[in-house]
C-alpha cells in the first residue's frame, strides 16, 4: 500500500489539537460557486483565518464556555468562526442562513426561539444579512451582535489563542434536524466528537488521499459533522459548495465529484432519486464517478428505489456498485450510529410483507415472491455503539421484530442545550430514545420509518413512505411529491389513509378520476388496504422543507384546511 | 425578444399563481403579500435565468431581493453572468 493511501489514526484529545497537526500546506476546503468563483485555503491559511475571528471575538469578550451563534452563508468564513471560537474554549452553533427560498416568518420563528434558547454571549453575522431578520435574534442584556466580513484578513499573522480545551469540555452544538417547532441544541464534547469520528473513521477505512465533497449545509449534522469537522480532524480536503446552488444545478454535484476525484459523500436519499431523474442519459457522459469510494445514503430511511435508480443512471460513469452505502445517523450520537460494509456496500433482504404489517415481524421471504418487500440496511453499529429495540411497552424486543430504536455509545450528546426536560425525555438509563421505528437482522439495523408518522388501520402498520412510493410510481404524479398520513375515525375506530399527491402538469387533472383509481388499485394490490381519500393537486401544491423534501405535517394541515370534511369530529 | 419582464409576468401567472384574473406588474409584491410561496422561487429563479440568459448564483440571493419582478432583474444585473 502507498504511504497516501495509509489509514490515518486521529491521536488526539481535542478537536483544536488536531487542527493545530494539520499540514501548513495540505489544502483543506475549496469553495465552488463556478468555475471562474472558487478558492481553495490550505490548512496553515484556514488556522491562520481562524486565528483572526478567535481573536476579534475575544476582543469582544468571548471566552471560555460561552456561546456564539453563527448566522453566516456556507463558506470559508463560517468555518473559521467556527474554528475560532472553539480556539477560546467557546461554543459555537451554527444556525441556518437565510436563503432566497426561505418562508421569512417560519424562519423567524425558529431564529427567534432558537436563539433564545441558546442565550449566546456573542452573536455572529456576515456583512450582508438582511436587515429585515435582525430583529428576530433574541439578544440578552449580556449578549452583543456583531458582523463579520466574509473576506479573509489581509493582516500578519495572528497567533493562536494560548487556551487548551480539555476533551470533556464542550465543543459544539449543533441542531437536531427536527421537522416540527423548534430544533433542539445538541450540545457535544470534544470528546464525543472524536470519539465518533475515530469509529466512523475505522469503518470507512479513511485514507490520507480520501476528498470529500459536499452540499451540504453546515447547519446540519450531515454537513458539519461528514463535511467539515471530519477533514478538519483527519486532514482531508473537501470540496464545497452551497445547498441552495447544489438545489439550482444538482448536476454540479457530478461535475465537482468529477473533476476533483472525489472518494467520500454523504447524501440523503431523496438526492439519490433527484439526480437520477435531473440528469439527462446524453449528458451523463461528461461524468466520471469512478474515484467515489463510499458516496452514504443517510438521514432520511433507505429505499432501495433510490439506490437503484442512481446505480443504474450514473453506472456509466464509473460508478462502483459498492460505492453506494448507508448510515443511519442522527446529531444526538455526534454523526453515525450504524455504517454499512465498505467493501461490499449495504445488505438486502425481502420479508414477507403481511406478517411485517400486521405482526411487526420481519421474515426473510423469497425476492420474487408476491408477498416479499425489500429492504436495505443500514449497516451494522459502529464500535461502541449500541442499538436496541424495543415495544410499545419499553420492552426489548428480539431480532427481526419491529419497534422504536434506542441508542447507546460512547459519543452520545451530553444533553439538549438549555432544555433538561427535552434531555430527560429522550434519554433514560443511558439509552437515547430516537422516536425512529426498525429491527435489527444478523446484526444490521433496517430503519422503516418515524415512529409519529406510522399509520394503523385495523391493526395493520402502514409506512406512509410506502403509500408515495406507489403514488409516486404513476406516471401522471410527480415523482418525489406525494404525501401520506393517518386520519382518525372514531366511528370506525381506527385510522384512515388518505394522500395528497402533485400532478406533473396541470393538464392532467382532467384525468383526475382515473389517475386515483389507478393509484387506489395498485395500493390495495401493494399493501391491502384502501385510503380514505386521495387528492390530486396542480404543481407546486405540496409544501416542501428547506431540504426540497416534501414536509408531511405542514402538508397535512394545508389539506385540512382545504378539506375540513377530513376533520371528522 | 420579448421583453424579460413581461416574460416573467406572464410565468408567474400561467404557470405558479394560476389564478384566472390575476394582475401583475412589475413592482407587485409577490412572497410578502401572499401571491406566491417562497419554495415556487426555485423554479421562478430557473425562468429569470432563461429570460435573462445568465447565471445567478442562487446562494448569494436573499429573500427580498426576489420579492418583484423589477426586484428579480436587478438581481440578475447585479449578480448574473452570462451564461456558457
Amino acid at each position: 500500500m502507498s504511504p497516501s493511501h495509509a489509514p490515518v489514526s486521529i491521536p488526539y484529545a481535542t478537536l483544536t489539537e488536531a487542527l493545530a497537526a494539520a499540514p501548513e500546506a495540505q489544502p483543506f476546503v475549496t469553495m465552488w460557486f463556478d468555475d471562474d468563483d472558487e478558492c481553495t485555503f490550505s490548512f496553515g491559511e484556514f488556522r491562520q483565518w481562524s486565528n483572526s475571528q478567535a481573536a476579534l471575538f475575544s476582543s469582544h469578550g468571548l471566552g471560555k464556555g460561552d456561546t456564539v451563534i453563527l448566522i453566516m452563508p456556507q463558506g470559508v468564513a463560517l468555518m473559521a468562526a467556527f474554528a475560532g471560537a472553539m480556539l477560546l474554549g467557546a461554543v459555537p452553533a451554527i444556525l441556518a442562513y437565510p436563503t432566497f427560498k426561505v418562508e421569512p416568518a417560519k424562519y423567524r420563528f425558529g431564529l427567534k426561539g432558537v436563539s433564545a434558547n441558546l442565550n449566546a454571549k456573542l452573536v455572529v453575522v456576515d456583512d450582508s444579512f438582511p436587515l429585515e431578520f435582525l430583529e428576530s435574534v433574541s439578544l440578552s442584556d449580556q449578549s452583543k451582535l456583531i458582523r463579520v466580513s466574509a473576506v479573509p484578513p489581509a493582516t500578519e499573522d495572528v497567533a493562536a489563542p494560548q487556551f487548551r480545551c480539555h476533551q470533556d469540555d464542550l465543543a459544539f452544538i449543533q441542531h437536531s434536524a427536527g421537522t416540527t417547532g423548534l430544533q433542539k441544541g445538541v450540545a457535544l464534547s470534544h470528546g464525543s466528537v472524536l470519539r465518533q469520528l475515530v469509529h466512523l473513521g475505522e469503518r470507512l477505512k479513511i485514507q490520507s488521499s480520501d476528498r470529500v465533497y459536499s452540499w451540504l449545509p453546515l447547519y446540519h449534522d450531515m454537513g458539519l459533522i461528514a463535511c467539515f469537522v471530519l477533514p478538519m480532524v483527519y486532514h482531508l480536503h473537501v470540496v464545497m459548495q452551497s445547498p441552495t446552488d447544489w438545489v439550482m444545478q444538482p448536476e454540479s454535484m457530478l461535475y465537482l465529484i468529477s473533476r476533483y476525484k472525489c472518494t467520500l459523500s454523504w447524501v440523503p436519499n431523496f438526492a439519490l432519486q433527484f439526480l437520477a431523474r435531473r440528469v439527462k442519459p446524453q449528458d451523463r457522459k461528461e461524468y466520471n464517478l469512478s474515484s467515489l469510494r463510499a458516496l452514504t445514503n443517510c438521514s432520511e430511511p433507505v429505499r432501495a428505489e433510490g439506490m437503484d435508480a442512481f446505480g443504474t443512471a450514473f453506472s456509466s460513469c464509473g460508478l462502483q456498485p459498492a460505492a453506494l452505502q448507508s448510515s443511519y445517523a442522527m446529531a444526538e450520537n455526534v454523526f453515525a450510529v450504524t455504517q454499512s460494509d465498505i467493501n461490499h456496500g449495504p445488505r438486502r433482504i425481502w420479508i414477507d410483507f403481511s406478517k411485517y404489517q400486521s405482526e411487526r415481524i420481519a421474515v426473510i421471504a423469497e425476492p420474487d415472491s408476491d408477498s416479499a418487500i425489500c429492504f436495505v440496511s443500514s449497516g451494522k453499529c459502529l464500535p461502541n455503539n449500541e442499538v436496541r429495540i424495543v415495544s410499545e411497552k419499553a420492552e426489548s424486543l428480539p431480532d427481526d421484530h419491529v419497534g422504536e430504536i434506542l441508542i447507546r455509545s460512547d459519543s452520545m450528546l451530553d444533553g439538549y442545550y438549555n432544555r433538561a426536560d427535552l434531555t430527560a425525555l429522550s434519554m433514560r438509563d443511558g439509552w437515547y430514545w430516537s422516536g425512529d421505528l426498525g429491527f435489527l437482522l444478523a446484526g444490521e439495523l433496517y430503519v422503516t420509518g418515524r415512529k409519529k408518522d406510522l399509520i394503523i388501520v385495523g391493526g395493520k402498520n402502514i409506512y406512509p413512505q410506502d403509500l408515495e412510493e406507489i403514488a409516486c410510481g404513476h406516471p401522471a404524479i410527480h415523482d418525489g411529491r406525494a404525501v401520506a398520513f393517518g386520519c382518525y375515525n372514531p366511528d370506525l375506530g381506527t385510522e384512515e389513509i388518505v394522500i395528497v399527491a402533485e400532478m406533473e402538469e396541470s393538464a392532467a387533472l382532467a384525468n383526475s378520476s382515473t389517475i386515483e383509481r389507478a393509484v387506489r388499485t395498485a395500493i390495495v394490490e401493494e399493501l391491502g388496504v384502501a385510503p380514505r381519500a386521495i387528492y390530486l393537486k396542480p404543481p407546486r401544491w405540496i409544501i416542501k422543507s428547506t431540504a426540497g423534501k416534501p414536509a408531511r405535517s405542514a402538508t397535512r394541515e394545508k389539506l385540512l384546511v382545504e378539506h375540513p370534511e377530513l376533520r371528522i369530529s | 425578444m420579448a421583453d424579460p419582464a413581461d416574460e416573467l409576468i406572464d410565468y408567474i401567472c400561467t404557470q405558479i399563481i394560476r389564478r384566472p384574473g390575476i394582475k401583475l406588474t412589475a413592482d407587485t409584491p409577490l412572497v410578502s403579500s401572499g401571491l406566491i410561496d417562497s419554495f415556487s422561487l426555485v423554479d421562478v429563479l430557473s425562468k429569470l435565468e432563461e429570460v435573462t440568459a445568465m447565471r445567478i448564483p442562487a446562494s448569494k440571493v436573499q429573500p427580498k431581493d426576489m420579492d418583484t419582478v423589477s426586484l428579480m432583474l436587478t438581481t440578475a444585473e447585479r449578480l448574473g453572468k452570462p451564461r456558457k
